[in-house]
Protein backbone atom coordinates (compact mmCIF):
# COMPACT_ATOMS: atom_id res chain seq x y z
CA UNK A 1 0.00 0.00 0.00
CA UNK A 2 2.72 2.15 0.94
CA UNK A 3 4.62 1.46 -2.12
CA UNK A 4 1.52 2.14 -4.30
CA UNK A 5 1.52 5.72 -2.66
CA UNK A 6 5.27 6.52 -3.02
CA UNK A 7 4.81 5.46 -6.91
CA UNK A 8 1.64 7.83 -7.16
CA UNK A 9 3.27 10.67 -5.24
CA UNK A 10 6.50 9.71 -7.81
CA UNK A 11 3.97 10.06 -10.74
CA UNK A 12 3.13 13.58 -9.51
CA UNK A 13 6.53 14.62 -9.06
CA UNK A 14 7.49 13.55 -12.63
CA UNK A 15 4.19 15.28 -14.36
CA UNK A 16 5.41 18.63 -12.84
CA UNK A 17 8.80 17.82 -14.69
CA UNK A 18 6.81 17.73 -17.72
CA UNK A 19 5.31 21.38 -17.58
CA UNK A 20 6.88 23.64 -20.51
CA UNK A 21 9.52 20.68 -21.76
CA UNK A 22 10.09 20.15 -24.79
CA UNK A 23 8.71 17.03 -24.75
CA UNK A 24 5.16 17.55 -24.06
CA UNK A 25 5.77 21.01 -26.66
CA UNK A 26 6.30 18.32 -29.43
CA UNK A 27 3.34 15.67 -28.22
CA UNK A 28 1.39 18.61 -28.96
CA UNK A 29 2.64 20.42 -32.46
CA UNK A 30 3.03 16.81 -33.69
CA UNK A 31 -0.49 15.82 -32.66
CA UNK A 32 -1.74 19.34 -34.57
CA UNK A 33 0.85 18.83 -37.36
CA UNK A 34 -1.07 16.39 -39.94
CA UNK A 35 -4.87 17.33 -39.37
CA UNK A 36 -3.39 21.20 -40.01
CA UNK A 37 -1.80 20.35 -43.01
CA UNK A 38 -5.17 18.72 -44.24
CA UNK A 39 -6.86 21.83 -43.27
CA UNK A 40 -4.88 24.56 -44.84
CA UNK A 41 -5.39 22.18 -48.37
CA UNK A 42 -8.44 21.87 -48.19
CA UNK A 43 -8.94 25.83 -47.33
CA UNK A 44 -7.14 26.04 -50.49
CA UNK A 45 -8.99 24.19 -52.57
CA UNK A 46 -12.32 24.91 -51.12
CA UNK A 47 -14.57 24.68 -54.00
CA UNK A 48 -14.13 20.63 -53.87
CA UNK A 49 -15.48 20.89 -50.35
CA UNK A 50 -18.96 20.45 -50.62
CA UNK A 51 -18.68 17.01 -52.74
CA UNK A 52 -16.07 16.06 -50.49
CA UNK A 53 -18.01 16.56 -47.51
CA UNK A 54 -20.82 14.82 -49.72
CA UNK A 55 -19.11 11.58 -50.06
CA UNK A 56 -20.94 8.60 -47.85
CA UNK A 57 -17.20 7.73 -47.02
CA UNK A 58 -16.03 11.27 -45.92
CA UNK A 59 -15.02 9.95 -42.44
CA UNK A 60 -13.36 6.85 -43.46
CA UNK A 61 -11.31 9.10 -46.59
CA UNK A 62 -10.61 11.86 -43.73
CA UNK A 63 -9.34 9.12 -41.15
CA UNK A 64 -7.02 7.44 -43.70
CA UNK A 65 -5.34 10.46 -45.06
CA UNK A 66 -4.38 11.77 -41.86
CA UNK A 67 -3.17 8.32 -40.36
CA UNK A 68 -0.98 7.92 -43.45
CA UNK A 69 1.81 10.26 -42.49
CA UNK A 70 1.00 9.80 -38.91
CA UNK A 71 1.48 5.91 -38.50
CA UNK A 72 4.52 5.98 -41.07
CA UNK A 73 6.60 9.45 -39.67
CA UNK A 74 4.70 11.11 -36.84
CA UNK A 75 4.07 8.16 -34.70
CA UNK A 76 7.46 6.48 -34.42
CA UNK A 77 9.68 10.16 -34.25
CA UNK A 78 7.04 11.08 -31.06
CA UNK A 79 7.95 8.13 -29.24
CA UNK A 80 11.52 8.40 -30.42
CA UNK A 81 11.82 12.14 -29.23
CA UNK A 82 9.34 12.38 -26.65
CA UNK A 83 10.57 9.61 -25.02
CA UNK A 84 14.56 10.32 -25.33
CA UNK A 85 13.17 14.10 -24.07
CA UNK A 86 11.78 13.15 -20.74
CA UNK A 87 14.57 10.79 -19.60
CA UNK A 88 16.76 13.86 -20.94
CA UNK A 89 15.38 16.32 -18.45
CA UNK A 90 17.15 14.95 -16.18
CA UNK A 91 20.53 14.58 -18.13
CA UNK A 92 20.28 18.15 -18.92
CA UNK A 93 19.39 19.49 -15.67
CA UNK A 94 22.57 17.13 -13.92
CA UNK A 95 19.15 15.77 -12.01
CA UNK A 96 19.76 12.05 -11.80
CA UNK A 97 22.14 12.22 -8.59
CA UNK A 98 19.40 13.81 -7.12
CA UNK A 99 16.08 11.95 -8.47
CA UNK A 100 18.12 8.51 -7.40
CA UNK A 101 18.65 10.42 -3.68
CA UNK A 102 15.20 10.53 -2.98
CA UNK A 103 13.49 7.90 -0.69
CA UNK A 104 11.94 5.82 -3.86
CA UNK A 105 12.78 2.52 -5.07
CA UNK A 106 14.40 1.52 -8.37
CA UNK A 107 11.20 0.18 -9.21
CA UNK A 108 9.31 3.14 -8.76
CA UNK A 109 11.96 5.41 -10.17
CA UNK A 110 12.35 3.58 -13.61
CA UNK A 111 8.14 2.85 -13.91
CA UNK A 112 7.09 5.96 -12.58
CA UNK A 113 8.97 7.77 -15.56
CA UNK A 114 7.95 5.41 -17.82
CA UNK A 115 4.61 5.72 -16.93
CA UNK A 116 4.60 9.55 -17.41
CA UNK A 117 6.25 8.85 -20.98
CA UNK A 118 3.75 6.60 -22.03
CA UNK A 119 1.05 9.10 -20.94
CA UNK A 120 2.23 11.67 -23.05
CA UNK A 121 2.40 9.33 -26.44
CA UNK A 122 -1.07 8.83 -25.16
CA UNK A 123 -1.84 12.34 -24.91
CA UNK A 124 -0.72 12.78 -28.69
CA UNK A 125 -2.69 10.18 -29.86
CA UNK A 126 -5.88 11.85 -27.95
CA UNK A 127 -4.94 15.04 -29.33
CA UNK A 128 -4.34 13.81 -32.53
CA UNK A 129 -7.72 12.30 -32.78
CA UNK A 130 -9.52 15.40 -31.66
CA UNK A 131 -7.73 17.57 -33.95
CA UNK A 132 -8.79 15.16 -37.17
CA UNK A 133 -12.32 16.07 -36.04
CA UNK A 134 -11.95 19.77 -35.35
CA UNK A 135 -10.02 20.14 -38.84
CA UNK A 136 -12.85 18.32 -40.73
CA UNK A 137 -15.34 20.25 -38.98
CA UNK A 138 -13.68 23.92 -39.08
CA UNK A 139 -14.58 23.80 -43.10
CA UNK A 140 -18.50 23.35 -41.97
CA UNK A 141 -17.83 26.10 -39.58
CA UNK A 142 -16.62 28.57 -42.34
CA UNK A 143 -19.69 27.38 -44.06
CA UNK A 144 -17.12 26.45 -47.06
CA UNK A 145 -19.05 22.89 -46.67
CA UNK A 146 -22.11 21.16 -45.05
CA UNK A 147 -21.58 18.97 -42.47
CA UNK A 148 -21.25 15.23 -43.41
CA UNK A 149 -24.28 13.59 -43.39
CA UNK A 150 -21.96 10.01 -42.60
CA UNK A 151 -22.31 9.28 -38.93
CA UNK A 152 -18.97 9.59 -37.19
CA UNK A 153 -17.47 5.83 -36.41
CA UNK A 154 -16.18 7.00 -33.20
CA UNK A 155 -15.72 3.44 -31.74
CA UNK A 156 -13.69 2.08 -34.93
CA UNK A 157 -11.66 5.76 -34.83
CA UNK A 158 -10.75 4.65 -30.92
CA UNK A 159 -10.20 1.01 -31.87
CA UNK A 160 -7.75 2.08 -34.49
CA UNK A 161 -6.05 4.82 -32.34
CA UNK A 162 -5.67 2.18 -29.62
CA UNK A 163 -3.94 -0.04 -32.25
CA UNK A 164 -1.52 2.25 -33.54
CA UNK A 165 -0.33 3.53 -29.88
CA UNK A 166 0.15 -0.06 -28.74
CA UNK A 167 2.32 -0.54 -32.11
CA UNK A 168 4.77 2.34 -30.84
CA UNK A 169 5.10 0.48 -27.12
CA UNK A 170 8.33 -1.21 -28.42
CA UNK A 171 9.27 2.39 -29.58
CA UNK A 172 9.05 3.82 -26.70
CA UNK A 173 10.52 1.04 -24.60
CA UNK A 174 13.74 0.44 -26.72
CA UNK A 175 14.31 4.70 -26.50
CA UNK A 176 13.33 4.57 -23.11
CA UNK A 177 16.19 2.15 -22.50
CA UNK A 178 18.80 3.97 -24.24
CA UNK A 179 17.66 7.24 -23.10
CA UNK A 180 18.30 6.25 -19.36
CA UNK A 181 21.16 4.58 -20.77
CA UNK A 182 23.25 7.18 -22.48
CA UNK A 183 23.61 10.76 -21.61
CA UNK A 184 24.23 11.90 -24.96
CA UNK A 185 20.73 12.44 -26.88
CA UNK A 186 22.15 11.94 -30.01
CA UNK A 187 22.56 7.61 -28.95
CA UNK A 188 18.33 7.12 -28.44
CA UNK A 189 17.59 9.67 -31.18
CA UNK A 190 20.27 8.18 -33.88
CA UNK A 191 19.27 4.71 -32.83
CA UNK A 192 15.83 5.24 -33.14
CA UNK A 193 16.20 7.04 -36.48
CA UNK A 194 18.55 4.79 -38.10
CA UNK A 195 15.55 1.69 -37.04
CA UNK A 196 12.77 3.83 -38.32
CA UNK A 197 14.69 3.70 -41.70
CA UNK A 198 15.69 0.43 -41.54
CA UNK A 199 11.99 -0.61 -40.60
CA UNK A 200 10.94 1.71 -43.69
CA UNK A 201 13.34 0.01 -46.20
CA UNK A 202 12.68 -4.21 -44.66
CA UNK A 203 8.99 -3.71 -45.30
CA UNK A 204 8.94 -5.84 -48.05
CA UNK A 205 11.51 -8.34 -46.76
CA UNK A 206 10.46 -11.10 -45.59
CA UNK A 207 11.87 -10.98 -41.87
CA UNK A 208 10.80 -7.15 -41.61
CA UNK A 209 8.46 -7.98 -39.25
CA UNK A 210 11.29 -8.87 -36.82
CA UNK A 211 12.06 -4.81 -36.53
CA UNK A 212 10.40 -3.25 -33.75
CA UNK A 213 9.92 -0.03 -35.31
CA UNK A 214 7.99 -1.21 -37.97
CA UNK A 215 4.57 -2.41 -36.05
CA UNK A 216 2.59 1.41 -36.25
CA UNK A 217 3.76 1.18 -40.47
CA UNK A 218 2.82 -2.28 -40.72
CA UNK A 219 -0.43 -1.86 -38.43
CA UNK A 220 -1.61 0.86 -41.51
CA UNK A 221 -0.20 -0.80 -43.89
CA UNK A 222 -1.91 -4.19 -42.79
CA UNK A 223 -5.56 -2.05 -42.48
CA UNK A 224 -5.77 -1.52 -46.41
CA UNK A 225 -5.24 -5.05 -47.83
CA UNK A 226 -4.12 -3.14 -51.14
CA UNK A 227 -1.16 -2.69 -49.60
CA UNK A 228 0.76 -5.82 -50.07
CA UNK A 229 3.07 -7.08 -47.34
CA UNK A 230 4.81 -10.35 -46.66
CA UNK A 231 2.38 -12.23 -43.84
CA UNK A 232 4.65 -12.16 -40.31
CA UNK A 233 5.11 -15.54 -38.84
CA UNK A 234 3.56 -14.41 -35.71
CA UNK A 235 0.96 -12.51 -35.01
CA UNK A 236 1.88 -8.70 -34.82
CA UNK A 237 0.54 -8.33 -31.13
CA UNK A 238 2.27 -11.16 -30.01
CA UNK A 239 5.84 -9.48 -31.28
CA UNK A 240 4.71 -6.21 -29.83
CA UNK A 241 4.16 -7.10 -26.61
CA UNK A 242 7.82 -10.00 -26.30
CA UNK A 243 9.64 -6.78 -27.45
CA UNK A 244 7.46 -4.48 -25.06
CA UNK A 245 8.34 -6.45 -22.15
CA UNK A 246 12.10 -7.49 -23.48
CA UNK A 247 13.05 -3.69 -23.65
CA UNK A 248 10.85 -2.85 -20.44
CA UNK A 249 12.61 -5.26 -18.51
CA UNK A 250 15.88 -5.14 -20.10
CA UNK A 251 16.17 -1.84 -19.24
CA UNK A 252 15.09 -1.96 -15.81
CA UNK A 253 17.57 -4.77 -15.04
CA UNK A 254 20.46 -1.80 -16.57
CA UNK A 255 19.50 0.75 -14.67
CA UNK A 256 18.82 -1.45 -11.20
CA UNK A 257 22.68 -2.36 -11.91
CA UNK A 258 24.01 0.90 -12.78
CA UNK A 259 27.42 1.25 -10.56
CA UNK A 260 27.17 4.93 -10.67
CA UNK A 261 23.85 7.12 -10.71
CA UNK A 262 23.56 10.67 -11.42
CA UNK B 1 45.72 6.42 9.84
CA UNK B 2 42.86 7.52 12.20
CA UNK B 3 40.58 5.16 13.98
CA UNK B 4 37.29 4.48 13.75
CA UNK B 5 35.59 6.88 17.16
CA UNK B 6 32.79 6.63 18.86
CA UNK B 7 30.40 9.35 19.80
CA UNK B 8 27.58 8.77 22.25
CA UNK B 9 25.22 9.59 19.47
CA UNK B 10 26.50 9.39 16.15
CA UNK B 11 24.50 10.22 13.29
CA UNK B 12 26.57 9.00 10.37
CA UNK B 13 29.27 6.30 10.78
CA UNK B 14 31.22 4.86 7.71
CA UNK B 15 33.93 1.49 9.13
CA UNK B 16 36.67 0.47 6.75
CA UNK B 17 35.28 1.74 3.24
CA UNK B 18 37.31 1.27 0.36
CA UNK B 19 36.55 2.34 -3.09
CA UNK B 20 38.00 2.47 -6.71
CA UNK B 21 37.10 3.60 -9.95
CA UNK B 22 39.63 0.94 -11.43
CA UNK B 23 41.60 -2.06 -10.25
CA UNK B 24 44.92 -0.17 -8.66
CA UNK B 25 43.24 2.98 -8.23
CA UNK B 26 42.05 3.45 -4.60
CA UNK B 27 39.82 6.61 -4.32
CA UNK B 28 39.51 5.45 -0.44
CA UNK B 29 41.08 3.74 1.93
CA UNK B 30 39.79 2.51 5.17
CA UNK B 31 37.63 5.06 5.83
CA UNK B 32 36.24 5.76 8.85
CA UNK B 33 34.28 8.78 9.66
CA UNK B 34 31.93 9.94 12.50
CA UNK B 35 30.07 12.78 12.08
CA UNK B 36 27.93 13.32 15.77
CA UNK B 37 24.81 14.28 15.94
CA UNK B 38 23.71 18.16 15.87
CA UNK B 39 26.99 18.85 14.67
CA UNK B 40 28.74 20.97 11.45
CA UNK B 41 31.65 18.13 10.34
CA UNK B 42 33.38 19.98 7.93
CA UNK B 43 34.79 17.11 5.42
CA UNK B 44 37.89 18.86 4.00
CA UNK B 45 40.44 17.47 1.39
CA UNK B 46 42.15 18.91 -1.86
CA UNK B 47 40.42 18.56 -5.07
CA UNK B 48 40.63 14.88 -6.16
CA UNK B 49 41.01 13.80 -2.24
CA UNK B 50 37.72 11.34 -2.15
CA UNK B 51 35.13 14.17 -0.85
CA UNK B 52 32.43 13.26 -2.98
CA UNK B 53 32.81 9.81 -3.68
CA UNK B 54 32.41 9.32 0.00
CA UNK B 55 29.48 11.56 -0.33
CA UNK B 56 28.29 9.61 -3.13
CA UNK B 57 28.14 6.46 -1.34
CA UNK B 58 26.40 8.13 1.74
CA UNK B 59 24.09 8.76 -0.63
CA UNK B 60 23.75 5.19 -2.32
CA UNK B 61 24.55 7.05 -5.73
CA UNK B 62 27.76 4.83 -5.72
CA UNK B 63 27.30 1.24 -5.23
CA UNK B 64 29.41 0.20 -1.81
CA UNK B 65 32.34 -1.96 -2.80
CA UNK B 66 34.05 -2.18 0.56
CA UNK B 67 33.08 -1.31 3.90
CA UNK B 68 29.76 -0.25 5.90
CA UNK B 69 27.88 2.65 6.00
CA UNK B 70 25.26 3.14 9.04
CA UNK B 71 23.00 6.16 9.28
CA UNK B 72 20.60 7.37 12.25
CA UNK B 73 21.85 3.58 13.27
CA UNK B 74 21.00 1.73 10.38
CA UNK B 75 22.69 0.22 7.79
CA UNK B 76 22.58 1.69 4.74
CA UNK B 77 21.68 -0.67 2.27
CA UNK B 78 18.92 -2.49 4.38
CA UNK B 79 17.24 0.57 5.10
CA UNK B 80 18.12 3.01 2.24
CA UNK B 81 14.98 4.31 2.32
CA UNK B 82 14.22 4.89 5.65
CA UNK B 83 17.73 6.44 5.92
CA UNK B 84 16.74 8.93 2.41
CA UNK B 85 13.44 10.19 3.98
CA UNK B 86 15.93 12.05 7.05
CA UNK B 87 18.28 13.02 4.27
CA UNK B 88 18.74 15.89 2.49
CA UNK B 89 21.63 16.55 -0.19
CA UNK B 90 23.15 19.42 -2.82
CA UNK B 91 26.44 16.74 -4.56
CA UNK B 92 28.32 18.40 -7.01
CA UNK B 93 25.97 22.00 -7.91
CA UNK B 94 22.46 22.52 -8.11
CA UNK B 95 20.08 19.87 -9.82
CA UNK B 96 17.06 22.11 -10.79
CA UNK B 97 15.13 22.02 -13.65
CA UNK B 98 15.46 25.39 -15.75
CA UNK B 99 12.57 25.08 -17.42
CA UNK B 100 10.23 25.47 -14.02
CA UNK B 101 10.21 27.73 -11.68
CA UNK B 102 11.53 28.29 -8.57
CA UNK B 103 8.33 26.73 -6.45
CA UNK B 104 7.73 24.12 -9.35
CA UNK B 105 11.29 23.08 -8.52
CA UNK B 106 10.21 22.79 -4.64
CA UNK B 107 6.82 20.99 -5.97
CA UNK B 108 8.67 18.28 -7.38
CA UNK B 109 10.66 17.34 -4.27
CA UNK B 110 7.34 17.89 -2.49
CA UNK B 111 5.50 15.75 -3.81
CA UNK B 112 7.26 12.94 -2.87
CA UNK B 113 8.14 14.11 0.80
CA UNK B 114 4.12 15.08 1.02
CA UNK B 115 5.62 18.34 2.95
CA UNK B 116 2.92 20.51 3.55
CA UNK B 117 1.92 23.18 0.76
CA UNK B 118 2.74 26.10 3.01
CA UNK B 119 6.19 25.04 3.48
CA UNK B 120 6.99 26.19 0.40
CA UNK B 121 7.02 29.92 0.88
CA UNK B 122 8.65 29.23 4.49
CA UNK B 123 11.44 27.72 2.31
CA UNK B 124 11.84 30.21 -0.26
CA UNK B 125 11.94 32.79 2.66
CA UNK B 126 14.16 30.76 4.34
CA UNK B 127 17.06 30.76 1.14
CA UNK B 128 15.92 34.62 0.07
CA UNK B 129 14.26 33.89 -2.85
CA UNK B 130 10.49 34.55 -2.03
CA UNK B 131 10.62 38.07 -4.75
CA UNK B 132 11.90 35.17 -7.39
CA UNK B 133 9.06 32.55 -6.81
CA UNK B 134 7.80 32.49 -9.92
CA UNK B 135 10.91 33.41 -12.06
CA UNK B 136 12.06 30.12 -14.39
CA UNK B 137 15.02 28.99 -12.67
CA UNK B 138 17.17 29.25 -16.19
CA UNK B 139 16.88 33.32 -15.28
CA UNK B 140 18.58 32.87 -12.46
CA UNK B 141 22.28 33.36 -11.09
CA UNK B 142 24.01 30.86 -9.80
CA UNK B 143 24.27 32.09 -6.37
CA UNK B 144 20.48 31.94 -6.73
CA UNK B 145 20.54 28.62 -8.17
CA UNK B 146 22.95 27.52 -4.91
CA UNK B 147 20.30 28.83 -2.50
CA UNK B 148 17.45 27.32 -4.14
CA UNK B 149 19.08 23.81 -4.48
CA UNK B 150 19.57 24.13 -0.81
CA UNK B 151 15.79 25.22 -0.50
CA UNK B 152 15.04 21.90 -2.14
CA UNK B 153 17.64 19.53 0.31
CA UNK B 154 16.13 21.44 3.51
CA UNK B 155 12.15 21.28 2.45
CA UNK B 156 11.04 18.21 4.42
CA UNK B 157 13.42 19.05 7.42
CA UNK B 158 15.89 16.78 6.66
CA UNK B 159 17.55 15.28 10.11
CA UNK B 160 20.76 15.36 8.44
CA UNK B 161 21.85 17.90 5.22
CA UNK B 162 24.97 16.61 3.11
CA UNK B 163 26.41 18.93 0.80
CA UNK B 164 29.13 18.82 -1.56
CA UNK B 165 30.90 22.38 -1.92
CA UNK B 166 27.99 24.20 -1.30
CA UNK B 167 29.17 27.60 -2.04
CA UNK B 168 31.37 26.99 -4.82
CA UNK B 169 31.24 29.90 -7.59
CA UNK B 170 29.72 31.92 -4.61
CA UNK B 171 30.47 35.88 -4.56
CA UNK B 172 31.76 36.78 -1.03
CA UNK B 173 28.16 37.88 -0.09
CA UNK B 174 26.91 34.68 -1.06
CA UNK B 175 28.93 32.72 0.83
CA UNK B 176 28.45 34.46 4.17
CA UNK B 177 24.51 33.98 3.45
CA UNK B 178 25.15 30.46 2.88
CA UNK B 179 27.27 29.96 6.32
CA UNK B 180 24.73 32.42 7.87
CA UNK B 181 21.64 29.47 6.66
CA UNK B 182 23.88 26.66 7.29
CA UNK B 183 24.13 27.75 10.98
CA UNK B 184 20.50 28.71 11.31
CA UNK B 185 19.33 25.74 10.49
CA UNK B 186 21.90 23.69 12.98
CA UNK B 187 21.00 25.81 15.67
CA UNK B 188 17.39 26.49 15.27
CA UNK B 189 16.34 23.52 14.02
CA UNK B 190 19.25 20.85 15.04
CA UNK B 191 19.84 19.46 11.42
CA UNK B 192 22.92 17.59 11.66
CA UNK B 193 25.10 18.86 8.62
CA UNK B 194 28.16 17.66 6.90
CA UNK B 195 30.01 19.88 4.16
CA UNK B 196 32.63 19.63 2.09
CA UNK B 197 35.27 21.84 1.09
CA UNK B 198 38.97 21.86 -0.33
CA UNK B 199 38.98 25.03 1.28
CA UNK B 200 39.42 24.78 5.35
CA UNK B 201 39.37 28.26 6.13
CA UNK B 202 35.59 28.34 4.62
CA UNK B 203 34.80 25.36 6.84
CA UNK B 204 37.12 26.54 9.91
CA UNK B 205 33.97 29.73 10.42
CA UNK B 206 31.25 26.94 10.00
CA UNK B 207 31.96 23.83 11.36
CA UNK B 208 32.51 22.26 15.25
CA UNK B 209 34.12 19.22 13.87
CA UNK B 210 36.32 18.23 10.81
CA UNK B 211 37.78 15.41 8.89
CA UNK B 212 40.63 15.88 6.65
CA UNK B 213 41.22 13.84 3.83
CA UNK B 214 43.97 13.38 1.47
CA UNK B 215 44.09 10.35 -1.11
CA UNK B 216 41.49 8.61 0.16
CA UNK B 217 42.67 8.53 3.59
CA UNK B 218 40.84 10.24 6.75
CA UNK B 219 43.92 12.01 8.18
CA UNK B 220 42.43 13.80 11.46
CA UNK B 221 38.80 13.73 12.41
CA UNK B 222 37.97 15.55 15.66
CA UNK B 223 36.70 18.70 17.20
CA UNK B 224 37.85 22.17 15.63
CA UNK B 225 39.00 22.47 18.88
CA UNK B 226 41.01 19.69 18.66
CA UNK B 227 43.03 21.38 15.71
CA UNK B 228 43.15 24.29 17.28
CA UNK B 229 45.07 22.38 20.48
CA UNK B 230 47.53 21.14 17.40
CA UNK B 231 48.10 24.75 15.70
CA UNK B 232 49.02 26.20 19.68
CA UNK B 233 51.75 23.56 20.07
CA UNK B 234 53.54 24.13 16.75
CA UNK B 235 54.63 27.69 15.98
CA UNK B 236 56.53 29.43 12.90
CA UNK B 237 59.28 31.29 14.71
CA UNK B 238 61.55 33.75 13.41
CA UNK B 239 65.02 35.02 14.63
CA UNK B 240 67.38 38.38 13.10
CA UNK B 241 70.62 38.53 14.24
CA UNK B 242 74.16 40.46 13.88
CA UNK B 243 75.50 37.41 11.54
CA UNK B 244 72.87 35.42 10.35
CA UNK B 245 74.38 33.20 8.24
CA UNK B 246 76.90 31.83 11.23
CA UNK B 247 73.60 32.28 13.15
CA UNK B 248 71.92 29.59 10.68
CA UNK B 249 74.93 27.46 10.99
CA UNK B 250 74.87 26.97 15.00
CA UNK B 251 70.95 26.86 14.91
CA UNK B 252 71.58 23.76 11.93
CA UNK B 253 74.26 22.00 14.96
CA UNK B 254 71.61 21.92 17.46
CA UNK B 255 70.32 18.77 18.02
CA UNK B 256 67.67 17.44 18.14
CA UNK B 257 66.41 20.99 17.23
CA UNK B 258 64.29 20.87 13.69
CA UNK B 259 65.37 22.21 10.42
CA UNK B 260 65.87 25.98 10.58
CA UNK B 261 65.98 27.83 7.69
CA UNK B 262 67.12 31.19 6.16
CA UNK B 263 64.34 33.61 4.47
CA UNK B 264 64.32 36.40 1.86
CA UNK B 265 64.08 39.18 4.03
CA UNK B 266 66.95 38.36 6.35
CA UNK B 267 65.71 37.02 9.36
CA UNK B 268 66.01 33.19 9.75
CA UNK B 269 62.95 31.17 10.03
CA UNK B 270 62.21 28.45 12.05
CA UNK B 271 59.52 25.86 11.52
CA UNK B 272 57.98 24.10 13.94
CA UNK B 273 59.56 24.73 17.33
CA UNK B 274 58.19 24.94 20.81
CA UNK B 275 58.43 27.74 22.98
CA UNK B 276 60.88 25.90 25.30
CA UNK B 277 63.54 25.31 22.14
CA UNK B 278 63.18 28.93 21.28
CA UNK B 279 64.34 29.82 24.82
CA UNK B 280 66.78 26.91 24.66
CA UNK B 281 67.85 29.02 21.37
CA UNK B 282 68.17 32.41 21.98
CA UNK B 283 70.33 31.24 25.06
CA UNK B 284 72.82 29.65 22.90
CA UNK B 285 72.77 32.48 20.71
CA UNK B 286 73.97 34.89 23.29
CA UNK B 287 76.41 32.54 24.90
CA UNK B 288 78.07 32.26 21.45
CA UNK B 289 78.01 35.79 20.98
CA UNK B 290 75.32 36.68 18.58
CA UNK B 291 73.31 40.19 19.26
CA UNK B 292 69.55 38.78 18.62
CA UNK B 293 67.95 41.64 17.08
CA UNK B 294 64.59 40.42 16.73
CA UNK B 295 62.92 36.58 18.17
CA UNK B 296 59.26 36.06 16.89
CA UNK B 297 56.35 33.31 17.31
CA UNK B 298 53.49 33.34 15.79
CA UNK B 299 50.77 29.79 16.15
CA UNK B 300 50.49 27.95 12.79
CA UNK B 301 47.25 28.70 10.95
CA UNK B 302 44.52 26.00 10.32
CA UNK B 303 45.47 26.17 6.93
CA UNK B 304 49.02 25.80 7.51
CA UNK B 305 48.46 22.38 9.30
CA UNK B 306 45.87 21.41 6.46
CA UNK B 307 49.11 21.74 4.11
CA UNK B 308 51.32 19.87 6.46
CA UNK B 309 48.57 17.24 6.61
CA UNK B 310 47.97 16.97 3.00
CA UNK B 311 51.34 18.10 1.59
CA UNK B 312 54.32 17.63 3.69
CA UNK B 313 56.51 16.58 0.75
CA UNK B 314 55.33 20.23 -1.12
CA UNK B 315 56.06 21.92 2.36
CA UNK B 316 59.47 20.08 2.96
CA UNK B 317 59.89 20.85 -0.37
CA UNK B 318 59.25 24.48 -0.24
CA UNK B 319 61.14 24.83 3.19
CA UNK B 320 64.63 23.52 1.32
CA UNK B 321 64.85 25.70 -1.54
CA UNK B 322 64.22 28.28 0.72
CA UNK B 323 67.09 26.59 2.73
CA UNK B 324 69.20 26.83 -0.59
CA UNK B 325 68.48 30.42 -1.15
Amino acid sequence: MQSLEMFVRCLQSEWIKQKRSLGSWLTIVGALFTPGIVLVARLLHYRTLPTLYAADDFWQSMWRSSWESMAVFFAPMAAILATSLVAQIEYRNNAWKQVCALPLSSATLYFGKLLVVLALIAQFFIFFDVSVYISAVIPCLLRLAPYPHAPLPLHAFLTDTVQYAIATLPIVCAEYLLSIQFKNFLVPVGVGFLAWVAALASLSWKYGYLIPYAYSIMTYLQSYPKQALPVPALPLRWLVSAYTMGFCITGYVLFVRKRVRG
Amino acid sequence: MVKPRIYLKTCLQTAHLYHRYAPGREVLTDLNLAVPEGSIYGFVGPNGAGKTTTLRLLLGLLRRQQGAISLFGRDLDSDRIEILRKIGSLIEGPSLYEHLTATENLRVTQMIYRSPRQRLAEVLELVGLSAAREKLVSEFSLGMKQRLAIGVAILHRPALLILDEPTNGLDPNGIVDMRRLLKQLNQEHGTTILVSSHLLSEVERLATHLGIVHHGRLLFQGTLDELRRRRSERTQAWVSTSDDEAALKLIRQLQPLPEAVRIDDGRIRLASWTRGELAVLNRRLVNEGFDVYELGSQAGSLETIFMEMVAPDAIAGDVRSLSAK
